[in-house]
C-alpha cells in the first residue's frame, strides 16, 4: 500500500477493485464504513455483487477479467472532460504521450461491450474518482490473478497519476495483502528475482554485498517462480526456457496440493521429486505426501515479526512454549541448514533482524528494539532512530519519474464456450482461510462454514432445475469436483463463485494455470466449466 | 447508608500488598503497547495499576472463560461383544480467593447479571460458580466518563449503591471508601488501620463527586425511550435490515460484551479414545448459531443478523428481569468494524421519536 | 421499572455462610446402554435405552414432550426428544433421523453400545390439563415421536381420556415412521388416518396435505384438545386450519425444535423472541406463540 490503513478514513472517494472487502480485509472495511459515514463515496468494480458492494454507490460490475477496458474507458472519459491532472503529470511522471495516444484510440461504446457496463455508468464513475481531492483504489486478487494481472495493476497506476491521486496523505493506490506476513515474504526476497529488499539478484554490487555477510557466491539468475516449480515445463502454462530440473522440494507454510492451480499437473509434478520436505503446523495435504515433515510452531510459540499490507513491520513474541515436539521455523532453518553443512549460529530472532537490517535498505532501521517502542514501525525506515514512513512516493516516485505504461484488454485464457458454458470464479469465504489448514481445525469457524458452497444465480439454478443445498458435479477441461449449490444474486447469470478451502472439494482440480507473462501469477479467477450430474439434497 | 471510610491514595498500595498475601489479585493493567486488561498480578512493584483508563476487557473471562473445559471423556470397546463404553470425568476449574480491584460500576453490575444467567436459572452451573464463588469486589466509581460510556443512560454507574463489596470514589488525595457486601465489610476489618471513619468534609467531596460526573457525560443516550418503543412491538425492521447489511459476522460485539452469555459446546477429540468438552463463547450474530441440522435457519441472516442481540439487551431482558442487560460500558462502539453497535441502534431507533425523555 | 438488586445476587454468594456445597454438575452426561434398535425406515431409527447404573434407572423419570441431551463420541450433544411413555417404566426411548454428524453416528449404535445422556429437560405436555378430554394429535414425518410418547402415555391411561385421533402425514411412504405402532393404536381405538404428500406405485393410501384430513375427522373445537408436531411450515398451516375450525388458541399445543446446547435454559441458542425453548418450551400452547409463520 502507498498510503496506511488509517488514511482510508479520510479519503473522499473509495475505488475499491477485485476486493471482497468486508469478508476478506475486515480491518480495511471497517475504515470503508467510517470514511462514508463521513461521508466518502464508494465505488466497487467486482463481477460479484458483494456485500460490499451492496453499500456502493456505484457497482461496476464488469465481466470477469475486463479491467483494462474498464478503466482505459474511465480514463478516456477522464480526459474528455478535462479532469486530468496536468501539473502531476508533467512534474512526476513520464511516457504521457503514449499513454494519451493510445487513450485517444480507446472508444467508449466498446469498452461498455467489453465489460457490461454501461457507458454513462463508466462515465460517472470516472468522474467521481478524478473530481475528489483525495481519492484511495483499493485492489486485491481479483486484480491479480488474470493473465493481464500485470496490465491490470499497471491500469490503476495509470488512472491514480492521470489525476493526480498518488504520493500524499489518503490518497493513493493500495494493494490488499492475501495474509499476515506475505508482504513480510516479498520484503525478504521470496521472490524470484530479488533478494531481500527487492535488490534485484541481477546486480553484481547487491551479489557483492550479500556475498560477503553470508560468505557464499550467489547465484546471478532469478530463480523459479511457484508455478514453475509445481507445474510442468511442458504443461499449458508453458511460455518458459529450458528450466532446470527439479529434483527435491522444501515447502514451508504453503499447501500446493490444494491451492496451486489445476491440481492434476501439480501432483504429477510432485511425483516427479525425488524428495518432498514439508514444514507445517499441522498434517495438511502437502505434508500428507511428504518424505520428511517437520512440525513448526504457531504464531503463538514463537517470536519474529510480520509485515502488513501498510509496510507495518510488527514484533510478535512468543506467548506459549512450543507444543509437542514442534519447533519455530528459525530453529528448522538453521538445523536444516547445519546438516547441510553451512553453519547458521543466529542466538534470536533479533539477531537475524540485525542482519537484515544491515542489509536491507528498506528495513535499516527495523530492529527488534526499536520495533518493540510502538505499534511497529512502517518501511522504508531508514535507520534506528527514525520514524518509518506513512506513505509512499511523497515528492518523488521510487524510481523517480513515475512511467504511464499503457496497457490493452486481453481475453481471459479460457472463456466460456458452448462446451464450458460458464465462467468459474474463485476466491474465499469469510470464515474459512486459505486451504484450511488452521480454520477447517476451528469448530466454531468450521460451524459457520463446513460445505463447499458453489454460488449460482438463481436463474440458472431454476432454468437447470437445482435447489439451493444440491450436490452438483462440476467439470472443466481439467478435472472434476463436486459442490453444494447456493442460489444467490451475488453472482451474474452464467458465472459460478466457490472457494479453494475445502480439501473435499478441491476446486482447483479445475482452475487453468495460464498465468501473467511478467508477474507468472495465475488465473484464478475465470475458467470455463460446466455443471455434470446434480443429486438433490 | 453504608458504612464508610477514608484510605489515603498513599495507603493503596501497601493495601493491596496485604491483600496479595491471602488472595489472588486482579487489577487493571497498563501494559507496555498501552492497553489496560484486567490483570492477575503475580508482583505488585513490577506493574502499572491503571485507573485512569477504562479496561478494555471487563471480569467476564474470569468467571465465564473463552473456552473452558468441562469434561474429559474416555471410549473403549468391548473386545469380544464390541460394545462401546463412553464415559465422562468432569473438570472443575480451581477457585483461589480472588479479590478484583479497581472494578467499574458496569462491570460490577455486568457480574451481578451474569451471576442470575448462570446460577439463578433453572439449573446451576458449577462451573462459573467455582470461578465466582470466593470472589471480592473492590469497586471504584468513575468521576470521569470515558468516550463512549453511557452507564447513566442504563442505570448502572457511574457510582453504584449496592453489589459491591467496597467501592473506592477518588476525592483527591485520598479515596472515599463504602463497604457492601459482608465480605468487604470483613476485609476493612481485617486491615482497618489503613482507614479512618468518614468525616463530613469527606462526605461532601463524595457527594460532589458523584454529582459533577453526572454532569459529564458527553452523549445523551435514550436507553429508556428506545425500550419504551421496542415494547409497543413496532418492530424498526428497516434499522435491522441495515445494521444486518453492515455486520461483518465477526461476534467481536458478543465476545467483548461483559453481559453477552452465549456459548456453544463441542468435542475437541484428543485421540481416537479420547478427548475434551468444552464450551467457548458464541454470539447469535452468527449464522450457525441457530441453524438446524438440515440447515433450516428460524433467523434470516441477512436481515435480522442483530436483531436478537439488541432485542435481548434493550427489551426482553427489561420484560424478563426488570432492566436492561446493556451496562452502558460501550466497548462494543470501539470494537465493531461496521458501526453496528448498540448506541448507533439506539440513536437510530429514537431519532424520529419526539416523546421526551424522562430523566433518571 | 426499578432495578432490584436482590434479584441479581445468587443465594448464598458474599454471604458470612460461604457458599453452599457444590450441586449436582448440569453438563455431566450419564451412561445409557442401548437395549433395543428398531429401524423405522431408511433415514429413522428408534432406540431404547437403559441407564448403565440400576439406581439411576429406579430414579429416572420424564414425561411425554421432555427431551434429552444426547453425546456422541467427538460429536457433541444433540437434544432429542422422547418417543416412549413414562408409563412404560424400566428404560426410555429415543427415535432419530440421521440429518447431521450426531445423528449419522448414534445410527450406527448396536444393542449393548455406550452413550451419554443427560436430562430430562423442557416442559412436557400438560398431561393432567389434557386429562378427560378428547384428543386429535396431528403429526408430520418424524415428528410423530413425541406425539407418540403422548399417545402411548393415554392408552396406558386409557380411563383418563376420551377418544383419540391421529392425523398422520408423511412426504412419501417411505418416511412414514412406526408403522407397527399405527397398527397397534387402531387395535387399541385410535382412529388413525395416513396421507402422503407424493405416492408410489404400491402406496393404497390417500394423497395430499395432512390438512386436507381435517375436514374428515369428526371433532367438536369445544371439547378437543389438539397437539401437533412437525416440520416448521406443517405446524403454521396445520395451526391456521384449527383456528378457521374454531379451536381457541390455548386448546392446541405444540412441540418446537431448536439448536440447543445446554438443554437449561443458559447457553441463548434456542430463543424465539424473548423465549428459550429449552425451558419455556419445547411444548407450547399456542396461545404462548404469537406468531407461528417463521417455526
Amino acid at each position: 500500500m502507498t498510503n496506511s490503513i488509517n488514511e482510508i478514513e479520510e479519503a473522499q472517494v473509495i475505488l475499491v477493485s477485485g476486493s471482497n472487502t468486508t469478508r476478506t480485509h475486515p480491518q480495511v472495511a471497517r475504515r470503508f464504513f467510517r470514511a462514508m459515514d463521513r461521508g466518502a463515496r464508494l465505488i466497487v468494480i467486482d463481477p460479484r455483487r458483494t456485500r460490499l458492494a451492496r453499500h456502493a454507490h456505484i457497482h461496476l460490475r464488469i465481466r470477469p477479467g475486463t479491467d483494462i477496458a474498464l478503466l482505459n474507458g474511465m480514463m478516456r472519459s477522464i480526459i474528455d472532460e478535462n479532469l486530468i491532472d496536468d501539473l502531476f503529470i508533467q512534474m512526476r511522471t513520464e511516457n504521457y504521450t503514449t499513454m494519451r495516444d493510445m487513450l485517444f484510440g480507446i472508444d467508449l461504446a466498446q469498452a461498455a461491450a467489453i465489460t457490461g457496463v454501461p457507458e454513462k455508468t463508466i462515465r460517472r464513475a470516472a468522474r467521481i474518482y478524478a473530481q475528489a481531492q483525495r481519492s484511495v483504489i483499493c485492489y486485491c486478487l481479483g486484480v491479480t490473478q488474470h493473465i493481464a494481472g500485470t496490465g491490470n495493476v499497471q491500469s490503476y497506476a495509470n488512472l491514480a497519476m492521470l489525476t493526480g491521486h498518488v504520493e500524499q496523505e489518503f490518497t493513493g493506490v493500495d494493494p490488499l495483502r492475501g495474509q499476515n506476513n506475505v508482504q513480510g515474504a516479498c520484503d525478504m526476497g521470496a521472490l524470484p528475482g530479488v533478494l531481500p529488499g527487492y535488490q534485484p539478484v541481477a546486480d553484481a554490487g547487491v551479489r557483492e554485498k550479500f556475498a560477503r555477510v553470508w560468505g557464499v557466491d550467489l547465484p546471478r539468475n532469478p530463480g523459479l517462480t511457484l508455478l514453475d516449480m509445481t507445474h510442468e515445463p511442458s504443461g499449458a502454462a508453458g511460455l518458459r526456457q529450458a528450466a532446470p530440473v527439479i529434483r527435491g522440494l522444501y515447502v514451508t507454510g504453503e499447501n500446493p496440493l490444494l491451492s496451486e492451480p489445476s491440481l492434476n499437473g501439480v501432483r504429477k509434478t510432485f511425483h516427479q521429486y525425488d524428495f518432498l520436505a514439508v514444514s507445517d503446523i499441522f498434517l495438511s495435504e502437502t505434508a500428507q505426501v511428504a518424505d520428511v515433515v517437520f512440525p513448526a510452531a504457531s504464531f503463538a510459540e514463537k517470536t519474529g515479526s510480520i509485515t502488513s499490507s501498510e509496510r507495518r513491520v510488527q514484533l510478535m513474541r512468543k506467548a506459549i512454549d512450543p507444543v509437542g515436539d514442534s519447533r519455530p521455523d528459525d530453529w528448522i532453518v538453521m538445523e536444516l541448514a547445519r546438516r547441510l553443512g553451512y553453519v547458521m549460529d543466529y542466538e534470536s530472532p533479533a539477531e537475524v533482524m540485525e542482519e537484515i537490517c544491515m542489509v536491507t535498505p528498506i528495513y535499516a532501521g527495523m530492529y527488534h528494539d526499536h520495533l518493540d517502542r510502538g505499534w511497529g514501525v512502517q518501511w522504508p525506515c531508514g535507520g534506528r532512530d527514525m520514524e518509518g514512513t506513512q506513505y509512499l512516493h511523497k515528492y518523488s516516485f521510487a524510481r523517480g519519474r513515475g512511467r504511464f505504461e499503457p496497457a490493452v484488454h486481453v481475453d481471459p485464457a479460457e472463456p466460456p464456450d458452448s462446451d464450458y458454458p460458464f465462467a468459474l470464479i474463485t476466491g474465499r469465504f469469510y470464515f474459512q482461510y486459505h486451504t484450511g489448514t488452521m480454520t477447517r481445525r476451528t469448530p466454531i469457524l468450521e460451524r459457520e462454514s463446513d460445505r463447499p458452497l458453489l454460488e449460482m444465480h438463481p436463474d440458472d439454478g431454476h432454468r437447470l432445475g437445482l435447489q439451493p443445498g444440491d450436490r452438483v458435479t462440476v467439470a472443466s477441461r481439467r478435472g472434476r469436483c463436486r459442490f453444494v449449490v447456493e442460489l444467490t444474486d451475488r453472482v451474474e447469470p452464467g458465472n459460478l463463485f466457490t472457494s479453494f478451502h475445502f480439501a473435499e472439494a478441491p476446486v482447483n482440480e479445475l482452475t487453468i494455470d495460464a498465468s501473467d507473462p511478467v508477474a507468472r501469477c495465475p488465473e484464478y479467477k475465470v475458467c470455463a466449466v460446466r455443471l455434470e450430474e446434480a443429486e438433490p439434497c | 447508608m453504608l458504612d464508610s471510610f477514608v484510605l489515603a491514595k498513599d495507603h493503596l498500595l501497601p493495601f493491596l500488598r496485604k491483600l496479595t498475601k491471602e488472595y489472588r489479585l486482579v487489577a487493571p493493567v497498563r501494559n507496555r503497547h498501552g492497553d489496560t486488561l484486567f490483570t492477575e498480578i503475580h508482583d505488585l512493584d513490577r506493574v502499572e495499576i491503571d485507573l485512569e483508563h477504562q479496561p478494555q476487557s471487563s471480569l467476564k473471562p474470569f468467571f465465564f472463560p473463552q473456552v473452558e473445559v468441562l469434561s474429559m471423556y474416555g471410549l473403549d470397546q468391548d473386545a469380544v461383544t464390541g460394545a462401546t463404553w463412553y464415559s465422562f470425568y468432569p473438570q472443575l476449574p480451581e477457585n483461589r480467593p480472588t479479590v478484583y480491584f479497581g472494578v467499574r460500576s458496569c462491570d460490577m453490575m455486568a457480574v451481578m447479571y451474569t451471576d442470575m444467567i448462570f446460577l439463578q436459572s433453572s439449573e446451576y452451573d458449577v462451573y462459573y460458580a467455582r470461578h465466582r464463588e470466593n470472589a471480592i469486589f473492590i469497586t471504584i466509581g468513575c468521576n470521569h466518563p470515558f468516550a463512549n460510556c453511557f452507564c447513566n443512560a442504563t442505570r448502572s454507574g457511574p457510582f453504584l449503591e449496592h453489589g459491591f463489596d467496597i467501592q473506592l470514589t477518588d476525592i483527591g488525595d485520598r479515596f472515599f471508601v463504602e463497604t457492601g457486601r459482608a465480605r468487604g465489610v470483613r476485609l476493612r476489618r481485617q486491615w482497618s488501620y489503613f482507614f479512618r471513619d468518614a468525616g463530613e468534609e469527606d462526605k461532601r467531596a463524595q457527594f460532589q463527586v458523584a454529582l459533577e460526573a453526572r454532569g459529564l457525560f458527553s452523549r445523551l443516550v435514550h436507553v429508556d425511550l428506545v425500550t419504551r418503543i421496542l415494547t409497543r412491538r413496532e418492530e424498526p425492521v428497516e434499522i435491522f435490515a441495515e445494521l444486518s447489511a453492515r455486520c461483518q459476522d465477526c461476534g467481536g460485539c458478543a465476545y467483548i460484551c461483559p453481559t453477552c452469555t452465549c456459548f456453544t459446546i463441542h468435542d475437541q477429540a484428543l485421540g481416537d479414545d479420547r478427548g475434551e468438552r468444552l464450551r467457548t463463547w458464541d454470539a447469535c450474530t452468527f449464522s450457525g448459531f441457530t441453524r438446524m441440522a438440515g440447515n433450516h435457519n428460524p433467523v434470516e441472516p441477512e436481515r435480522q443478523r442483530i436483531r436478537k442481540r439488541f432485542l435481548h439487551k434493550l427489551l426482553h431482558d427489561v420484560e424478563r428481569h426488570g432492566r436492561t442487560s446493556c451496562m452502558g460500558c460501550g466497548r462494543c462502539v470501539d470494537i465493531c468494524f461496521g458501526g453496528v453497535d448498540i448506541l448507533r441502534f439506539i440513536e437510530m431507533v429514537s431519532e424520529n421519536e419526539t416523546e421526551p425523555e424522562e430523566r433518571p | 421499572m426499578i432495578f432490584d438488586p436482590s434479584r441479581y445476587v445468587a443465594p448464598g454468594i458474599g454471604g458470612p455462610q460461604g457458599f453452599k456445597p457444590i450441586r449436582k454438575n448440569i453438563y455431566l452426561p450419564v451412561q445409557a446402554q442401548v437395549q433395543e434398535v428398531c429401524r423405522e425406515n431408511d433415514l429413522v431409527k428408534t432406540f431404547v435405552f437403559e441407564f448403565g447404573d440400576p439406581l439411576v434407572n429406579q430414579e429416572f423419570t420424564y414425561e411425554p414432550g421432555q427431551f434429552m441431551m444426547v453425546s456422541m463420541p467427538h460429536c457433541g450433544e444433540a437434544p432429542i426428544s422422547f418417543s416412549s411413555s413414562p408409563s412404560r417404566g424400566g428404560s426410555f426411548a429415543l427415535t432419530v433421523r440421521r440429518a447431521g454428524r450426531l445423528t449419522t453416528a448414534m445410527h450406527r449404535l448396536r444393542p449393548g453400545d455406550t452413550i451419554g445422556v443427560r436430562g430430562p429437560y423442557g416442559r412436557p405436555f400438560p398431561m393432567a390439563e389434557l386429562a378427560g378430554r378428547n384428543l386429535l394429535f396431528v403429526a408430520g414425518g418424524i415428528g410423530l415421536a413425541p406425539l407418540r410418547s403422548v399417545i402411548s402415555f393415554c392408552l396406558d391411561n386409557r380411563a383418563d381420556h376420551g377418544d383419540i385421533t391421529l392425523l398422520y402425514g408423511c412426504r412419501t411412504p417411505a418416511d412414514i415412521c412406526f408403522a407397527d405402532d399405527l397398527e397397534h393404536w387402531r387395535q387399541a381405538g385410535v382412529t388413525c388416518l395416513c396421507t402422503v404428500d407424493e405416492g408410489d406405485g404400491s402406496w393404497p393410501g390417500r394423497v395430499g396435505l395432512v390438512t386436507e384430513l381435517l375436514p374428515e375427522v369428526e371433532v367438536d373445537a369445544a371439547s378437543w384438545r389438539a397437539l401437533v408436531c412437525g416440520p416448521g411450515v406443517m405446524i403454521h398451516f396445520v395451526v391456521s386450519r384449527l383456528l378457521e375450525m374454531g379451536f381457541p388458541r390455548a386448546h392446541i399445543y405444540t412441540t418446537l425444535e431448536r439448536h440447543m446446547k445446554c438443554g437449561v435454559g443458559i447457553c441463548g441458542h434456542c430463543f424465539l423472541e424473548e423465549k428459550l425453548i429449552c425451558r419455556e418450551g419445547p411444548v407450547f400452547s399456542l396461545n404462548e406463540l404469537d406468531d407461528t409463520r417463521n417455526l
